[in-house]
Protein backbone atom coordinates (compact mmCIF):
# COMPACT_ATOMS: atom_id res chain seq x y z
CA UNK A 1 0.00 0.00 0.00
CA UNK A 2 2.84 2.28 0.81
CA UNK A 3 5.14 1.70 -1.87
CA UNK A 4 1.77 1.74 -4.36
CA UNK A 5 0.76 4.61 -3.41
CA UNK A 6 3.87 6.19 -3.35
CA UNK A 7 4.55 4.63 -7.36
CA UNK A 8 0.93 6.04 -8.29
CA UNK A 9 1.82 9.53 -7.24
CA UNK A 10 5.39 10.08 -8.82
CA UNK A 11 5.14 7.64 -11.46
CA UNK A 12 9.05 6.80 -10.26
CA UNK A 13 9.81 3.19 -9.14
CA UNK A 14 13.03 4.41 -7.66
CA UNK A 15 11.53 7.73 -6.13
CA UNK A 16 8.44 5.42 -4.76
CA UNK A 17 10.92 2.90 -2.69
CA UNK A 18 12.96 5.52 -1.14
CA UNK A 19 9.52 6.77 0.11
CA UNK A 20 8.73 3.63 1.34
CA UNK A 21 11.35 3.26 2.94
CA UNK A 22 11.43 6.33 4.75
CA UNK A 23 8.03 5.85 6.00
CA UNK A 24 8.25 2.17 7.71
CA UNK A 25 11.51 3.53 9.28
CA UNK A 26 9.20 6.32 10.14
CA UNK A 27 7.08 3.56 11.77
CA UNK A 28 9.76 2.34 13.64
CA UNK A 29 10.83 4.94 15.36
CA UNK A 30 7.06 5.86 16.26
CA UNK A 31 5.82 2.56 16.97
CA UNK A 32 5.16 3.64 20.38
CA UNK A 33 2.48 6.39 19.77
CA UNK A 34 0.28 3.91 17.94
CA UNK A 35 -2.89 2.52 19.51
CA UNK A 36 -3.48 -0.79 17.34
CA UNK A 37 -3.10 -2.32 13.95
CA UNK A 38 -5.96 -0.48 12.81
CA UNK A 39 -4.34 3.08 14.16
CA UNK A 40 -1.38 1.85 12.53
CA UNK A 41 -2.58 0.96 8.79
CA UNK A 42 -4.37 4.55 8.94
CA UNK A 43 -1.22 6.21 10.43
CA UNK A 44 0.85 4.33 7.47
CA UNK A 45 -1.82 5.30 4.95
CA UNK A 46 -1.46 9.10 5.80
CA UNK A 47 2.30 9.00 6.17
CA UNK A 48 2.69 7.70 3.12
CA UNK A 49 0.59 10.39 1.63
CA UNK A 50 2.33 13.49 3.05
CA UNK A 51 5.85 12.27 2.20
CA UNK A 52 4.90 11.41 -1.32
CA UNK A 53 3.55 15.12 -1.56
CA UNK A 54 6.96 16.50 -0.05
CA UNK A 55 8.75 14.18 -2.54
CA UNK A 56 7.40 15.89 -5.32
CA UNK A 57 7.29 19.32 -4.13
CA UNK A 58 10.98 18.45 -3.33
CA UNK A 59 11.85 17.70 -6.97
CA UNK A 60 9.62 19.85 -8.42
CA UNK A 61 9.00 17.85 -11.61
CA UNK A 62 8.13 19.35 -14.86
CA UNK A 63 7.62 16.30 -17.39
CA UNK A 64 9.07 16.95 -20.85
CA UNK A 65 9.73 14.29 -23.56
CA UNK A 66 13.15 14.77 -23.70
CA UNK A 67 14.45 14.63 -20.08
CA UNK A 68 11.41 13.06 -18.29
CA UNK A 69 12.11 9.36 -16.85
CA UNK A 70 9.19 7.56 -18.82
CA UNK A 71 8.42 4.15 -18.68
CA UNK A 72 7.37 1.63 -15.88
CA UNK A 73 7.61 -1.67 -15.08
CA UNK A 74 4.61 -3.71 -16.71
CA UNK A 75 2.15 -5.10 -14.55
CA UNK A 76 3.47 -7.04 -10.89
CA UNK A 77 2.23 -10.16 -10.30
CA UNK A 78 -0.72 -12.45 -12.38
CA UNK A 79 -3.26 -10.25 -14.42
CA UNK A 80 -6.64 -9.50 -12.44
CA UNK A 81 -9.17 -11.08 -14.83
CA UNK A 82 -9.33 -12.32 -18.34
CA UNK A 83 -8.13 -10.74 -21.68
CA UNK A 84 -11.76 -8.93 -22.93
CA UNK A 85 -11.57 -9.39 -26.55
CA UNK A 86 -10.94 -5.75 -27.99
CA UNK A 87 -9.96 -4.25 -24.66
CA UNK A 88 -6.90 -1.90 -24.67
CA UNK A 89 -4.40 -3.85 -22.96
CA UNK A 90 -2.61 -0.21 -22.97
CA UNK A 91 -5.64 1.44 -21.46
CA UNK A 92 -4.22 0.91 -18.27
CA UNK A 93 -0.96 2.59 -18.59
CA UNK A 94 -2.51 5.33 -20.15
CA UNK A 95 -4.40 5.77 -17.44
CA UNK A 96 -1.78 6.03 -15.02
CA UNK A 97 0.49 8.09 -16.87
CA UNK A 98 -2.77 10.56 -17.25
CA UNK A 99 -3.41 10.54 -13.40
CA UNK A 100 0.35 11.12 -13.09
CA UNK A 101 0.12 14.05 -14.87
CA UNK A 102 -2.54 15.35 -12.93
CA UNK A 103 -1.93 18.40 -10.14
CA UNK A 104 -0.94 17.31 -7.10
CA UNK A 105 -3.77 17.58 -5.31
CA UNK A 106 -6.18 15.42 -7.45
CA UNK A 107 -3.64 13.20 -8.73
CA UNK A 108 -3.78 12.17 -4.73
CA UNK A 109 -7.41 12.15 -4.14
CA UNK A 110 -7.58 10.25 -7.53
CA UNK A 111 -5.15 7.52 -6.17
CA UNK A 112 -7.04 7.23 -2.77
CA UNK A 113 -10.35 7.00 -4.11
CA UNK A 114 -9.46 4.19 -6.83
CA UNK A 115 -6.24 2.30 -5.41
CA UNK A 116 -7.24 2.69 -1.91
CA UNK A 117 -11.44 2.52 -2.17
CA UNK A 118 -11.35 5.37 0.74
CA UNK A 119 -14.84 7.58 0.08
CA UNK A 120 -14.26 11.34 0.00
CA UNK A 121 -14.59 11.47 3.72
CA UNK A 122 -11.95 9.02 4.46
CA UNK A 123 -9.75 11.17 1.86
CA UNK A 124 -10.29 14.55 3.43
CA UNK A 125 -9.40 13.52 6.57
CA UNK A 126 -5.96 12.34 5.59
CA UNK A 127 -5.83 15.37 3.41
CA UNK A 128 -7.29 18.00 5.86
CA UNK A 129 -9.17 19.01 2.81
CA UNK A 130 -12.74 19.65 2.96
CA UNK A 131 -15.21 16.96 1.57
CA UNK A 132 -16.63 18.87 -0.88
CA UNK A 133 -13.15 19.67 -2.08
CA UNK A 134 -12.62 16.23 -2.46
CA UNK A 135 -15.37 15.77 -4.79
CA UNK A 136 -14.36 18.47 -6.66
CA UNK A 137 -11.17 17.00 -7.27
CA UNK A 138 -13.15 13.94 -8.10
CA UNK A 139 -15.15 14.73 -10.37
CA UNK A 140 -13.22 17.41 -12.74
CA UNK A 141 -10.32 15.00 -12.81
CA UNK A 142 -12.68 12.24 -14.27
CA UNK A 143 -13.98 14.34 -16.53
CA UNK A 144 -10.72 15.33 -17.59
CA UNK A 145 -9.74 11.63 -17.70
CA UNK A 146 -12.90 11.44 -20.03
CA UNK A 147 -12.25 14.22 -22.53
CA UNK A 148 -8.76 12.78 -22.95
CA UNK A 149 -8.97 9.26 -23.57
CA UNK A 150 -12.07 10.25 -26.24
CA UNK A 151 -9.28 12.21 -28.21
CA UNK A 152 -7.24 9.31 -28.06
CA UNK A 153 -10.30 7.43 -29.16
CA UNK A 154 -10.54 5.58 -25.90
CA UNK A 155 -14.07 4.48 -24.85
CA UNK A 156 -16.09 2.13 -22.67
CA UNK A 157 -14.65 -1.46 -23.94
CA UNK A 158 -11.46 -0.03 -25.00
CA UNK A 159 -11.65 1.41 -28.45
CA UNK A 160 -14.22 3.77 -30.45
CA UNK A 161 -17.21 2.58 -31.83
CA UNK B 1 56.85 8.80 -3.57
CA UNK B 2 57.24 7.67 -6.84
CA UNK B 3 54.74 5.28 -6.13
CA UNK B 4 52.62 7.78 -4.74
CA UNK B 5 52.45 9.96 -8.15
CA UNK B 6 52.08 6.81 -10.32
CA UNK B 7 48.98 5.73 -7.89
CA UNK B 8 47.40 8.95 -8.50
CA UNK B 9 48.25 8.92 -12.11
CA UNK B 10 46.14 6.05 -12.33
CA UNK B 11 43.34 7.36 -9.75
CA UNK B 12 43.02 10.13 -12.67
CA UNK B 13 42.76 8.26 -15.23
CA UNK B 14 40.67 5.36 -14.16
CA UNK B 15 37.65 7.59 -14.56
CA UNK B 16 38.93 8.35 -18.42
CA UNK B 17 38.45 4.42 -19.56
CA UNK B 18 34.82 4.62 -19.32
CA UNK B 19 33.78 7.83 -20.26
CA UNK B 20 36.13 9.29 -23.36
CA UNK B 21 36.68 12.69 -22.03
CA UNK B 22 35.92 14.61 -18.53
CA UNK B 23 32.85 16.46 -18.20
CA UNK B 24 33.13 18.73 -15.23
CA UNK B 25 30.09 20.39 -14.61
CA UNK B 26 29.39 18.52 -11.30
CA UNK B 27 28.73 22.18 -9.93
CA UNK B 28 25.41 22.79 -11.99
CA UNK B 29 23.40 20.33 -10.51
CA UNK B 30 22.72 22.88 -7.34
CA UNK B 31 22.05 25.50 -9.59
CA UNK B 32 19.46 23.67 -12.00
CA UNK B 33 16.00 23.24 -12.02
CA UNK B 34 16.06 19.86 -13.76
CA UNK B 35 18.93 17.54 -14.06
CA UNK B 36 19.72 14.33 -16.02
CA UNK B 37 22.72 12.51 -15.73
CA UNK B 38 23.47 9.05 -17.26
CA UNK B 39 26.44 7.02 -16.93
CA UNK B 40 25.50 3.72 -18.60
CA UNK B 41 28.73 1.36 -19.14
CA UNK B 42 28.87 -1.20 -21.53
CA UNK B 43 27.54 -3.81 -18.99
CA UNK B 44 24.70 -1.14 -18.13
CA UNK B 45 24.16 -1.56 -21.80
CA UNK B 46 24.12 -4.78 -22.71
CA UNK B 47 22.18 -5.84 -19.87
CA UNK B 48 19.29 -3.34 -20.69
CA UNK B 49 19.13 -4.94 -23.94
CA UNK B 50 17.79 -8.12 -22.53
CA UNK B 51 14.73 -6.04 -21.62
CA UNK B 52 14.37 -4.63 -25.13
CA UNK B 53 11.39 -6.30 -26.99
CA UNK B 54 12.50 -6.73 -30.44
CA UNK B 55 8.78 -6.82 -31.73
CA UNK B 56 8.58 -3.07 -31.43
CA UNK B 57 10.21 -1.07 -34.14
CA UNK B 58 11.65 1.25 -31.76
CA UNK B 59 13.04 -0.79 -29.26
CA UNK B 60 14.64 -3.32 -31.98
CA UNK B 61 16.57 -0.23 -33.51
CA UNK B 62 17.67 0.46 -29.85
CA UNK B 63 18.65 -2.72 -29.37
CA UNK B 64 20.71 -2.90 -32.62
CA UNK B 65 22.20 0.37 -31.93
CA UNK B 66 23.45 -0.11 -28.40
CA UNK B 67 24.51 -4.09 -29.37
CA UNK B 68 28.38 -2.61 -29.94
CA UNK B 69 28.09 0.60 -27.97
CA UNK B 70 30.52 0.45 -25.08
CA UNK B 71 28.79 3.11 -22.54
CA UNK B 72 26.59 6.12 -23.34
CA UNK B 73 27.40 9.48 -20.73
CA UNK B 74 25.03 12.41 -20.69
CA UNK B 75 24.49 15.31 -18.55
CA UNK B 76 22.13 17.80 -19.22
CA UNK B 77 20.61 20.66 -16.79
CA UNK B 78 17.91 23.42 -17.39
CA UNK B 79 18.55 26.21 -15.53
CA UNK B 80 15.38 29.23 -14.01
CA UNK B 81 17.63 32.21 -15.74
CA UNK B 82 20.38 32.70 -18.00
CA UNK B 83 23.77 32.76 -16.37
CA UNK B 84 24.35 29.68 -14.67
CA UNK B 85 26.82 28.60 -16.87
CA UNK B 86 29.78 30.37 -17.97
CA UNK B 87 31.66 29.60 -21.21
CA UNK B 88 34.33 28.42 -19.31
CA UNK B 89 32.38 25.14 -18.42
CA UNK B 90 32.05 24.26 -22.34
CA UNK B 91 35.67 25.58 -22.98
CA UNK B 92 36.89 22.71 -20.35
CA UNK B 93 35.24 20.03 -22.48
CA UNK B 94 36.04 21.44 -25.58
CA UNK B 95 39.96 22.04 -25.08
CA UNK B 96 40.09 17.87 -24.47
CA UNK B 97 37.89 17.70 -27.17
CA UNK B 98 41.14 19.15 -29.31
CA UNK B 99 43.15 16.32 -28.93
CA UNK B 100 44.37 14.54 -32.35
CA UNK B 101 42.17 11.55 -31.80
CA UNK B 102 38.47 14.11 -31.99
CA UNK B 103 37.49 16.34 -34.62
CA UNK B 104 34.60 18.65 -34.82
CA UNK B 105 32.54 17.64 -37.56
CA UNK B 106 29.56 19.67 -37.05
CA UNK B 107 28.33 23.17 -35.18
CA UNK B 108 25.67 25.62 -35.65
CA UNK B 109 25.26 28.84 -33.97
CA UNK B 110 21.95 31.01 -33.34
CA UNK B 111 23.11 34.39 -32.36
CA UNK B 112 19.26 35.24 -32.26
CA UNK B 113 18.60 32.43 -30.04
CA UNK B 114 22.30 32.64 -28.34
CA UNK B 115 22.15 28.68 -29.07
CA UNK B 116 25.00 26.52 -30.04
CA UNK B 117 25.65 22.77 -31.12
CA UNK B 118 28.64 21.03 -31.82
CA UNK B 119 29.07 17.55 -32.85
CA UNK B 120 32.23 16.00 -32.93
CA UNK B 121 33.76 12.39 -34.04
CA UNK B 122 36.97 10.22 -32.28
CA UNK B 123 38.62 7.91 -34.40
CA UNK B 124 41.21 5.16 -34.04
CA UNK B 125 42.90 3.39 -36.71
CA UNK B 126 39.89 5.17 -39.09
CA UNK B 127 37.38 3.97 -37.51
CA UNK B 128 34.54 5.66 -35.52
CA UNK B 129 35.06 5.29 -31.66
CA UNK B 130 33.12 7.71 -29.77
CA UNK B 131 30.89 10.87 -30.77
CA UNK B 132 30.44 13.88 -28.37
CA UNK B 133 27.85 16.22 -28.67
CA UNK B 134 27.73 19.88 -27.02
CA UNK B 135 24.33 21.65 -26.72
CA UNK B 136 24.33 25.43 -25.17
CA UNK B 137 21.47 27.42 -25.12
CA UNK B 138 20.97 30.26 -22.28
CA UNK B 139 18.81 28.05 -20.06
CA UNK B 140 19.90 24.90 -21.06
CA UNK B 141 23.21 22.63 -21.45
CA UNK B 142 23.66 19.09 -22.91
CA UNK B 143 26.91 17.14 -22.96
CA UNK B 144 26.63 14.15 -24.53
CA UNK B 145 29.20 11.31 -25.50
CA UNK B 146 28.49 7.78 -27.11
CA UNK B 147 31.07 5.15 -26.43
CA UNK B 148 31.99 2.68 -29.15
CA UNK B 149 31.83 2.07 -32.71
CA UNK B 150 28.86 4.49 -33.75
CA UNK B 151 26.92 3.46 -36.50
CA UNK B 152 25.95 7.29 -37.50
CA UNK B 153 23.35 6.21 -39.77
CA UNK B 154 21.27 4.71 -37.00
CA UNK B 155 22.09 7.48 -34.72
CA UNK B 156 20.45 9.47 -37.50
CA UNK B 157 17.83 7.16 -38.29
CA UNK B 158 16.39 8.16 -34.44
CA UNK B 159 14.80 10.95 -36.02
CA UNK B 160 10.90 9.77 -36.90
CA UNK B 161 11.05 7.67 -33.49
CA UNK B 162 10.88 8.44 -30.11
CA UNK B 163 7.62 11.10 -31.04
CA UNK B 164 10.31 13.12 -32.67
CA UNK B 165 9.11 14.40 -36.16
CA UNK B 166 10.32 13.01 -39.60
CA UNK B 167 13.18 16.03 -41.22
CA UNK B 168 10.95 17.08 -44.49
CA UNK B 169 11.50 20.05 -46.74
CA UNK B 170 8.44 21.72 -47.18
CA UNK B 171 7.35 25.17 -49.62
CA UNK B 172 8.13 27.64 -47.03
CA UNK B 173 5.60 28.24 -44.32
CA UNK B 174 5.84 29.44 -40.97
CA UNK B 175 9.53 29.49 -39.20
CA UNK B 176 10.13 27.00 -36.20
CA UNK C 1 -19.42 3.10 -11.10
CA UNK C 2 -18.85 3.29 -14.46
CA UNK C 3 -16.82 1.93 -17.00
CA UNK C 4 -14.33 4.70 -16.33
CA UNK C 5 -14.08 3.87 -12.77
CA UNK C 6 -13.82 0.63 -12.84
CA UNK C 7 -10.57 0.80 -15.30
CA UNK C 8 -8.77 3.29 -12.84
CA UNK C 9 -9.24 0.79 -10.22
CA UNK C 10 -7.55 -1.80 -12.40
CA UNK C 11 -5.34 0.51 -13.61
CA UNK C 12 -4.19 1.74 -9.82
CA UNK C 13 -4.55 -1.79 -8.48
CA UNK C 14 -1.64 -1.90 -5.85
CA UNK C 15 2.16 -2.10 -7.05
CA UNK C 16 4.67 -4.30 -5.06
CA UNK C 17 7.77 -2.84 -4.19
CA UNK C 18 11.29 -4.99 -5.10
CA UNK C 19 12.09 -8.36 -4.22
CA UNK C 20 13.91 -7.43 -0.75
CA UNK C 21 12.40 -4.18 -0.01
CA UNK C 22 11.49 -5.54 3.38
CA UNK C 23 14.50 -6.68 4.06
CA UNK C 24 16.73 -3.97 3.72
CA UNK C 25 13.97 -2.04 6.10
CA UNK C 26 14.68 -4.13 8.09
CA UNK C 27 18.40 -3.95 8.15
CA UNK C 28 17.87 -0.04 8.37
CA UNK C 29 15.53 -0.12 11.36
CA UNK C 30 17.81 -2.54 13.54
CA UNK C 31 20.73 0.20 13.23
CA UNK C 32 18.36 2.40 14.93
CA UNK C 33 17.52 2.10 18.99
CA UNK C 34 14.07 1.40 19.59
CA UNK C 35 12.05 1.91 22.97
CA UNK C 36 9.05 -0.35 22.00
CA UNK C 37 7.77 -2.84 24.09
CA UNK C 38 8.62 -6.45 22.47
CA UNK C 39 5.40 -7.40 21.51
CA UNK C 40 4.96 -4.39 18.86
CA UNK C 41 8.50 -5.23 17.41
CA UNK C 42 7.08 -8.58 16.08
CA UNK C 43 3.42 -6.52 15.29
CA UNK C 44 5.88 -4.15 13.44
CA UNK C 45 7.29 -6.58 11.91
CA UNK C 46 4.28 -8.25 11.35
CA UNK C 47 3.30 -4.97 9.40
CA UNK C 48 6.72 -4.63 7.41
CA UNK C 49 6.52 -7.42 5.98
CA UNK C 50 2.87 -7.78 5.12
CA UNK C 51 2.66 -4.43 3.85
CA UNK C 52 6.00 -4.68 1.91
CA UNK C 53 6.49 -8.07 0.75
CA UNK C 54 6.54 -8.36 -2.91
CA UNK C 55 7.02 -11.20 -5.54
CA UNK C 56 8.44 -9.13 -8.66
CA UNK C 57 12.28 -10.49 -9.18
CA UNK C 58 14.66 -7.64 -8.37
CA UNK C 59 16.17 -8.51 -11.55
CA UNK C 60 13.12 -8.21 -13.89
CA UNK C 61 12.75 -4.71 -12.45
CA UNK C 62 16.72 -3.64 -12.24
CA UNK C 63 16.15 -4.59 -15.95
CA UNK C 64 13.19 -2.59 -16.43
CA UNK C 65 14.91 0.21 -14.86
CA UNK C 66 18.09 0.26 -17.20
CA UNK C 67 15.72 -0.47 -20.28
CA UNK C 68 14.07 3.00 -19.73
CA UNK C 69 17.62 4.75 -18.71
CA UNK C 70 19.06 3.56 -22.56
CA UNK C 71 15.56 4.99 -24.02
CA UNK C 72 15.86 8.35 -21.77
CA UNK C 73 19.28 8.60 -23.22
CA UNK C 74 18.78 8.06 -26.58
CA UNK C 75 15.61 10.23 -26.45
CA UNK C 76 18.16 13.04 -25.83
CA UNK C 77 20.43 12.00 -28.03
CA UNK C 78 18.19 11.74 -30.51
CA UNK C 79 16.47 14.94 -29.82
CA UNK C 80 19.95 17.17 -29.88
CA UNK C 81 20.29 15.17 -33.27
CA UNK C 82 17.17 16.29 -34.37
CA UNK C 83 17.94 19.97 -33.29
CA UNK C 84 21.24 20.14 -35.54
CA UNK C 85 19.87 18.65 -38.52
CA UNK C 86 17.16 21.37 -38.69
CA UNK C 87 19.54 23.91 -38.41
CA UNK C 88 21.75 22.85 -40.48
CA UNK C 89 18.75 22.32 -43.25
CA UNK C 90 17.35 25.80 -42.33
CA UNK C 91 20.95 27.30 -42.81
CA UNK C 92 22.00 25.70 -46.23
CA UNK C 93 18.49 26.11 -47.66
CA UNK C 94 18.22 30.04 -47.06
CA UNK C 95 14.38 29.51 -46.22
CA UNK C 96 12.31 28.54 -43.24
CA UNK C 97 11.46 24.80 -42.68
CA UNK C 98 8.40 24.10 -41.63
CA UNK C 99 8.45 20.24 -39.79
CA UNK C 100 5.80 17.74 -40.22
CA UNK C 101 4.96 15.26 -38.07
Amino acid sequence: MVFSVAYHFLHDRPAAEEVAQEVFLSLHRHMRDLQSAAHAGFWLRKVAVQRSLDEARRRKRRPQVSLEVVGEPAAQGPQSGPETPGRDPMLGETLRRLIASLPEAPRMVMILRYQEDLDPREIAAILRMPVGTVKSHLQRSLALLREKLARRGVGEFGWTG
Amino acid sequence: MKRKALLAVCAAALPLVAQQFQFHLEHLAAKASNTVDLSLNGSTLQFAAKFLDSDDPDEAKVKKLIASLDGIYIKSFEFKSDGAYSPADLDSIRNQLKAPEWSRILGVKSAEDGETAEVYLRTENKKISGVAILSAAPKELTVVNIVGPVDLDSLAELSGHFGLPRLKETKPGRRM
Amino acid sequence: MDWLERELQQALERKMPPDGFAARVSAAAGKRRSFAPRWWMGAAAAVVLLLAGGSLEYREYRGRVAKERVLLALRITAGQLHYIQQRVQRESQGAPVEVRQ
